[in-house]
């Protein structure tokens, strides 16, 4: 039986799609993603499996995407370059094609020195977008890096994030041209939270025509408290939460944070549909996926369309 | 230049506590240029020592000697003889003099006084910055004449992570974003489109491709 | 004419351009202490190596005190700066092998009125706690 990428049909059939992030376990443990699968199944397209983010040791993406899809959903396969070198990488690419993992989402990774294993040695033997046309050219040339043919080639719908609060800004509308040239065909940007500066990112991507080159998906964390947005603003690498947003969270009342951060998610969704060349969302709902059943129905993007 | 720290008195102290009569061999170049294992800082350490031993109730001996360059047949053979005076010599060289000593004393322990660094440049007087890797392919032409492979924390060869922000590196706001300058000269020269073309995968066979490295020039060696 | 037999031994570094009647203001001082204090002139503070200031305690000073005009006094410009680093670096250097930072001292002055040293000497001499360094029974000549 042929298994296609879920969101790619959802994207090519012209729908807005929805996608989420689902952080594996510090453990061994299975059924802490399947619990997380089947909160998320029926309300999003597709599941992203964080590799090892933030370079803190988890359960393997890889292995907790084959979960997701025995559980019956379609899982993207994140894959930084930080910690396998091209030899483990496209062994892994041709492993999550075999289990039926059809999206892969190529990254670099944060840097080691974050996480809990500040010792290690990081590989970065590739960079993400080698790694894109790493995959690419595994997929339609069924060739791997230095040339060698594969008897099968991996079948994988090819994506990579992009920030576009990050610096130096001229430039990275330049970058996102070069991962589509390297061959990405979905994009998940970093976390909205500075619509003004995205809606310029987006002009420049409207004025290039790569939103006709690529499908765009608009990256949303909702917020739990104050202190979680002063503190992604300060501490966590590529954030950009404007003081505004700020103290719009500090305005209300504690128990109440929660509640103005869904809000807040919640219109920038809608802001996000309205922007042209904006294709979906991606909601990174980070230790907090049993709220985004709630997002997705609140933002009218439910049901999803069966493709 | 090679650059190089010296190691805590304590661990040296550890090294050396089997031996009576330690020689302290200087290195004047690289490591003298970064103030870490020239005759100064040989003379230094050996009173440190020698005070270090007295405070301990220990009677130890301490010579010193600095050669131009511990990483080169010819000179460390100026050691020849003299060496033979000591129980164990201390080097304050790069790892490469450290080796390069044992290996004319084969009998004699060298142990390393220094922990060498890395390949970089006097930023300011007492700033020293890793700026190459020895990659053995040299790509700086392609980057404004600055190596993203040992300046930006994650060796990007194809643009600025996602986490590259006011000029600094997401890893250390110490350290500038190494993709920033890159962009910043290009730009200045009006060609960033030189970064449009997709940088392949490094050859790292010419890194670490078969084990430890060599030149050979044969129009450099003596004999037939 | 060591009146201080038992007493600490003083190692002073003193920056030439401080006090213009140096060498009779220090006389009185090296009479009084004898074998215990030594006087190291040197054109600027800037040129005070840290080896200067071990190779004093190692050869028999328990303290070391270095004399510079007041930060921004310095004819040279940053010598007295400089001199602060290299202090703190020595400072560290002897902590390493287990003695006490303040046995380095800097003493910064001021050149708003002509400057003695012989005072500045007697002041810091006054204001010292520390006793000579414990050196494990060891004579301060290694009897190789
Ligand atoms: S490209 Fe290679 S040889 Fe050139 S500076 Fe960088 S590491 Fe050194
Ligand atoms: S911030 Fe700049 S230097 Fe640091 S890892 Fe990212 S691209 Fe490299």
């Amino acid at each position: 039986m042929e298994v296609e990428s879920n969101l790619k049909k959802v994207l090519m059939n012209g729908h807005f799609a929805v996608t989420a992030e689902c952080g594996p376990p510090k453990g061994a443990d299975p059924d802490v993603i399947q619990k997380k699968g089947n909160i998320l199944k029926g309300y999003v397209d597709s599941v992203n499996v964080t590799d090892n983010q933030t370079g803190v040791v988890r359960l393997c993406s890889l292995a907790a995407c084959a979960i997701l899809k025995r559980e019956g959903l379609d899982p993207v396969l994140q894959m930084v370059t930080r910690d396998r070198n091209r030899i483990a990488l496209q062994s892994d690419v041709l492993g999550a094609s075999a289990l039926g993992i059809r999206n892969i989402l190529c990254l670099s990774g944060d840097h080691q020195s974050f996480g809990n294993q500040r010792e290690a040695k990081g590989v970065f033997d590739i960079d993400s977008i080698q790694l894109i046309q790493t995959v690419r050219s595994m997929r339609d040339e069924g060739k791997v890096i230095g040339g060698d043919v594969l008897i099968q080639p991996p079948d994988l719908f090819i994506g990579t994030t992009e920030n576009p609060f990050a610096d130096p800004f001229q430039y990275r509308v330049l970058r996102l041209e070069k991962k589509i040239m390297a061959g990405a065909e979905f994009i998940q940007t970093q976390c909205i939270y500075n619509i003004a500066r995205f809606k310029e990112w987006m002009k420049q991507v409207q004025d290039r025509g790569i939103d006709k080159k690529v499908y765009i998906l608009g990256g949303i964390t909702p917020m739990k408290s104050a202190s979680m947005a002063q503190y992604m603003n300060t501490k966590v690498a590529g954030m950009d939460i404007p003081d505004h947003m700020i103290m719009r969270m500090k305005s209300v009342a504690a128990k109440n944070q929660r509640e103005e951060g869904i809000k807040i998610a919640i219109e920038t969704i809608e802001v996000l549909k309205e922007i042209k060349g904006i294709q979906g969302i991606h909601i990174m709902a980070i230790e907090w996926e049993e709220i985004v059943p709630r997002l997705v129905e609140e933002a009218g993007l439910y049901p999803r369309p069966a493709v | 230049m090679i650059t190089a720290e010296r190691k805590p008195i304590t661990e040296i102290e550890a090294m050396l506590n089997p031996f009576r009569r330690i020689l302290v061999v200087g290195c004047g170049t690289c490591v003298a240029e970064c103030a870490a294992g020239g005759e100064k800082e040989v003379a230094l350490l050996s009173s440190a020592l020698r005070m270090d031993a007295r405070l301990k109730g220990r009677k130890i001996e301490v010579g010193e000697v600095t050669i131009d360059r511990q990483c080169v047949y010819e000179f460390i053979n100026e050691l020849t003889g003299f060496v033979d005076h000591y129980d164990a010599i201390l080097s304050l060289g790069c790892g490469a003099g450290v080796q390069a000593v044992a290996g004319l004393f084969p009998k004699m322990p060298v142990l390393p006084g220094l922990n060498t660094k890395f390949i970089g440049e006097t930023k300011e007087t007492g700033l020293w910055i890793e700026n190459c890797r020895a990659c053995g392919d040299c790509k700086l032409g392609y980057f404004a004449g600055v190596c993203p492979l040992t300046r930006c924390a994650k060796g990007l060869l194809n643009g600025p992570c996602g986490g590259s922000k006011n000029g600094v590196c997401e890893t250390n706001p110490d350290t500038p974003c190494a993709w920033q300058m890159i962009i910043d000269r290009l730009e200045g020269r009006g060609q960033i489109d030189l970064l449009q073309t997709i940088f392949p995968p490094v050859d790292w066979s010419k890194y670490e491709g078969k084990g430890p490295r060599k030149i050979e020039r044969e129009d450099q060696r003596s004999g037939s | 004419m060591a009146q201080q037999k038992k007493g600490p031994v003083f190692a002073i570094f003193f920056c030439q351009q401080l006090d213009a009647r140096q060498d009779i203001n220090r006389r009185c001082l090296e009479k009084e202490f004898g074998s215990h204090i030594r006087f190291f002139p040197i054109p600027c503070s800037g040129r005070i190596e840290p080896l200067h200031l071990l190779k004093a305690i190692e050869s028999g000073a328990d303290m070391a005190y270095l004399l510079t005009c007041g930060e921004g006094d310095c004819r040279y410009g940053e010598g007295n700066i400089r001199a602060k680093k290299r202090v703190n670096y020595a400072q560290g250097l002897i902590e390493e092998i287990g003695l006490e930072r303040k046995r380095i001292v800097l003493i910064s002055k001021k050149i708003d009125a002509p400057v003695s040293i012989d005072i500045l000497v007697r002041e810091a001499i006054a204001g010292n706690d520390m006793l000579p360094i414990q050196w494990n029974g060891h004579n301060l000549q290694v009897d190789d």
